[in-house]
């Protein structure tokens, strides 16, 4: 088998060495249902399970009034120590630079 | 070789638009894809109808979510 | 290889009347021709086809993307995509799109 250089110098020859590299860094996860979290990644696997600590949770609500229809957007934080996150959730993985 | 992984490994190292089925576009350098479509881009920005939402150094994108990958006109 | 096909136009691929070609043939037969994907959703495309695989990811070339939205019929011009296979619904072979 011939062996293909990393592309440049990133070390990323697939898409998952970019979350092994960001093993104990502080990443950004965008989840389905506008949900997104900040957190320390401890652990993962190839469906992108996921143990974080020290999260920040940040859930976006849509509140739309009765009587104007008017559309509130309402955003919602919790913290929490650890979390699993399934992996199937997931939409988006950001290591820290700008997350 | 598979002939979709030719156009893949045209893609590599080009600015792509990737698609996703929520209607979000991604648009960065493609650094490389597997088999799943998952997706790791760099320089990546977010479009949320047209419009820039967010801008990411590099991104993993998890493939069940994505559409399709383009290649980027003008950019 | 296709069967005779003496009635189709030179445009159209060969979309030939045997039963007992199988679906991937028949996609197989495409190739180099115009194609209409309908996608699960209100999503659907029309372009060249250039190379599909088993799961029919495919790419396809001079692309036009229709959404269907409550606002109308939305077009998007692309040159090239590499589009999932996963959420296509019919493909419709020498097919112009919507209108």
């Amino acid at each position: 088998m011939e062996e293909y250089a990393p592309l440049e110098s990133t070390g990323i020859e697939e898409p998952l060495d970019l979350v092994r590299l960001s093993l104990d860094e502080r990443i950004y996860v965008k989840l389905r249902g506008d949900r997104e979290l900040r957190g320390k990644l401890h652990a993962y696997d190839g469906h992108l399970n996921m143990v974080l600590g020290d999260v920040e949770e940040t859930i976006t609500v849509v509140d739309v009034n009765d009587e104007t229809m008017e559309e509130v957007i309402r955003i919602v934080k919790r913290n929490c120590e650890m979390l699993f996150v399934r992996g199937d959730g997931v939409i988006l993985v950001s290591p820290p630079s700008r997350a | 070789m598979e002939p979709t992984q030719d156009f893949t490994s045209f893609l590599i190292g080009r600015p792509v638009i990737v698609k996703l089925n929520s209607g979000v576009d991604y648009r960065g350098i493609l650094a490389c894809l597997d088999g799943y479509m998952n997706i790791a881009l760099e320089q990546t920005e977010e479009y949320v109808n047209g419009q820039l939402k967010n801008k990411y150094g590099d991104t993993f994108i998890r493939g069940n979510n994505v559409l399709y990958i383009s290649t980027a006109k003008g950019v | 290889m296709s069967a005779p096909n003496s009635s189709g136009s030179a445009a159209a691929p060969a979309v030939a009347a045997s039963i007992h070609q199988l679906p991937l043939e028949l996609i197989d037969s495409c190739i180099g021709s115009k194609i209409w994907v309908v996608m699960k959703s209100e999503k659907e495309f029309t372009g060249t086809l250039k190379y599909f695989d088993d799961y029919v990811n495919m790419v396809l070339e001079d692309v036009t993307e229709f959404e269907n939205t409550p606002e109308g019929r939305k077009t998007t011009k692309l040159e090239q995509i590499l589009l999932n296979g996963n959420n296509i619904c019919m493909l419709i072979p020498g097919g112009d799109g919507p209108q």
